[in-house]
């Protein structure tokens, strides 16, 4: 099989093999590899942040997939309930006072991903989402376990309050204030559910645990 | 412990300056990567002459030394320390014939033919560690550089890409023990994972020294640009910081900051990884291209003497050899010798 390349004649500013030869493409290359790169580059538009956890990938996933564990290894999340509306949850972050965050999780197990579409203060639009998924180490990095890779991306209400009424008081700062600190909470937040996931496997313990507060579904 | 300055550097340039064209207008010039910004090669450089020796060019460089400290004063030197690529000789180093030229008369003699493009500074480690621990009270270090006019001007190798970057001179140093111009400290690490990764070159296979029509020229090993490109990212910011570290000052209060030239994607990228202003990092890339080891002295004493050094500097030189076998950087606070 081979790519029709008329399909691609009008395409502007493609680098392919067949109109860039290798010194080229390495030459390019070299001027796009830096020594370092500013945190606002790196991180600025798109949170990615990975570990590797010494813990199989089906229960990784399992545990990321079951949403009342994120009261275990997020900083903040906590006080799950459900709400009216089915595989929508409301909960407090107390990173600030008074703040209620809205949460459905979308998994796939084929792929396992686990993503949390999240909203501060209402239910109707979830527009702050965390991506993760679950890779088998053992195919990356030829060693047992998982590596787990966390996306954000900077959605324009993190700088803009879509509802500045519904918040629980005029000062309270909005979550997208703390942007720039995404990396360091998330890195924060990956440790501890490195810890919690490596401490129960290597204790021969389960990974998952059963909800706090038992839910009538 | 005594004081060891770096007193005084001097430097020399063979021949009229040879334009880019040289080497863009020459039959069958690979030319896809001029026009790339970071291939773009410099605009100058300098070649030794047909008959011109590391040892000629190293005797030039010497004596605006000479002139401005004496000439008995630069003949008592106690220590001789010389770095020479291309060597004139396969089996001896240039330093005897450099102080028989200037009548020197060194307790040490010493030919140092590691460390490549960062050698000054190691010779400069080399050389306040002789005149801390001996007698020995005065040193010349000396770097020459050769080999862009005799190996990247021969009919084959001139036609390549890498042919229009290096670039021939010397450099040298005049060290005292004397509080002038202190060396503050010095970083130094042999790498020996990265040694013979950078190699020299030739399609039959023959050796350096055989008879045959294969071009010699410098090349590299498994180890790829891209890695050498990585190495060398990683290697220099390293060791300055590690440097500016023991010494309890950041990296960006070094007011004079001189590294080896290997390209403009160096330069670059250790001026970002240390967050330094272009105007601090200075360079004669564009004028002299890669000097490979006469790099650091060249741009210094060309630094020093158009006032881009002023007394009070803290002036930090740095660099990396070959394939990433060596890196290694020294502090200097700058005070002319001259007043």
């Amino acid at each position: 099989m081979s790519a029709d390349p008329s399909m691609l004649a009008d395409i502007p500013g493609l680098m392919r093999i067949e109109n860039t030869d290798r010194e080229e493409m390495t030459a390019h290359c070299m001027d796009l590899t830096h020594a370092v790169y500013p945190h606002h580059q790196v991180y600025g538009q798109y949170c990615t942040i990975q570990e590797h956890v010494d813990c199989p990938p089906e229960q990784a996933y399992d545990y990321l997939r079951l949403g009342h564990h994120l009261e275990e290894w997020t900083y903040s999340l906590r006080g799950f309930a459900p709400t009216a509306t089915p595989g929508l949850w409301v909960g407090h972050d107390r990173l600030e006072q008074e703040t209620s965050i809205y949460c459905k999780v979308v998994a796939n197990p084929e792929a396992m991903t686990v993503d949390y579409h999240c909203s501060w203060d209402q239910g109707d639009k979830l527009w702050m989402i965390y991506l993760m998924r679950v890779v088998p180490a053992r195919l990356v990095l030829d060693k047992p376990g998982s590596v787990i890779t966390w996306t954000n991306c900077h959605h324009p209400y993190y700088d803009n309050n879509p509802h500045p009424e519904m918040s629980p008081r005029p000062d309270r700062p909005w979550v997208g204030d703390y942007w720039d600190l995404f990396y360091a909470g998330h890195t924060v937040e990956m440790k501890n559910l490195k810890a919690i996931l490596e401490h129960r496997h290597h204790g021969g313990l389960p990974v998952s645990v059963p909800p706090v507060t038992a839910v009538v579904r | 412990m005594n004081t060891v300055s770096l007193t005084d550097v001097a430097s020399y340039l063979p021949g009229e300056p040879v334009p880019a064209e040289f080497y863009t207008e020459y039959p069958g010039a690979e030319d896809k990567l001029r026009h790339h910004p970071m291939f773009k090669i410099p605009p100058l450089r300098h070649h030794v002459a047909a008959d011109e020796t590391n040892a000629d060019m190293i005797e030039r460089a010497v004596q605006p030394l000479i002139e401005r400290h004496g000439r008995d004063e630069i003949r008592n030197v106690d220590v001789l320390l010389v770095h020479s690529q291309l060597p004139d000789l396969p089996f001896v180093g240039a330093g005897t014939e450099v102080a028989r030229r200037l009548g020197l008369q060194p307790e040490w003699l010493i030919d140092v033919a590691n460390a490549g493009c960062a050698s000054f500074v190691y010779m400069l480690k080399l050389a306040r560690r002789l005149l801390t621990t001996t007698d020995a009270r005065t040193a010349l270090i000396c770097n020459a550089q050769s080999a862009a006019g005799q190996c990247f001007t021969q009919s084959e190798v001139r036609r390549l890409a890498q042919a229009a970057i290096p670039g021939d001179g010397c450099g040298v140093g005049y060290v005292t023990t004397s509080a002038g111009a202190p060396v503050l400290d010095v970083e130094t690490r042999h790498i020996g994972d990265y040694a013979g990764d950078m190699t020299v070159m030739l399609d039959d296979g023959r050796k350096y020294w055989e008879a045959g029509e294969s071009q010699l020229r410098i090349g590299f090993t498994e180890a790829s640009i891209a890695k050498v490109l990585a190495r060398g990212n990683r290697l220099v910011p390293e060791v300055v910081t590690d440097l500016c570290g023991r010494l309890g000052v950041s990296t960006t209060e070094i007011d004079v900051f001189i590294t080896n030239q290997p390209n403009r994607a160096f330069l670059r990228n250790w001026r970002e990884a240390l967050q330094l202003p272009p105007e601090r990092h200075l360079h004669t890339f564009d004028q002299c291209g890669n000097l490979f080891g006469a790099a650091i002295p060249i741009t210094l004493d060309r630094a020093i003497h158009s006032q881009h050094v002023k007394d009070g500097d803290l002036v930090v030189l740095g660099g990396f050899a070959h394939a990433g076998d060596f890196a290694g950087a020294v502090a200097i606070r700058w005070h002319s010798a001259q007043g």
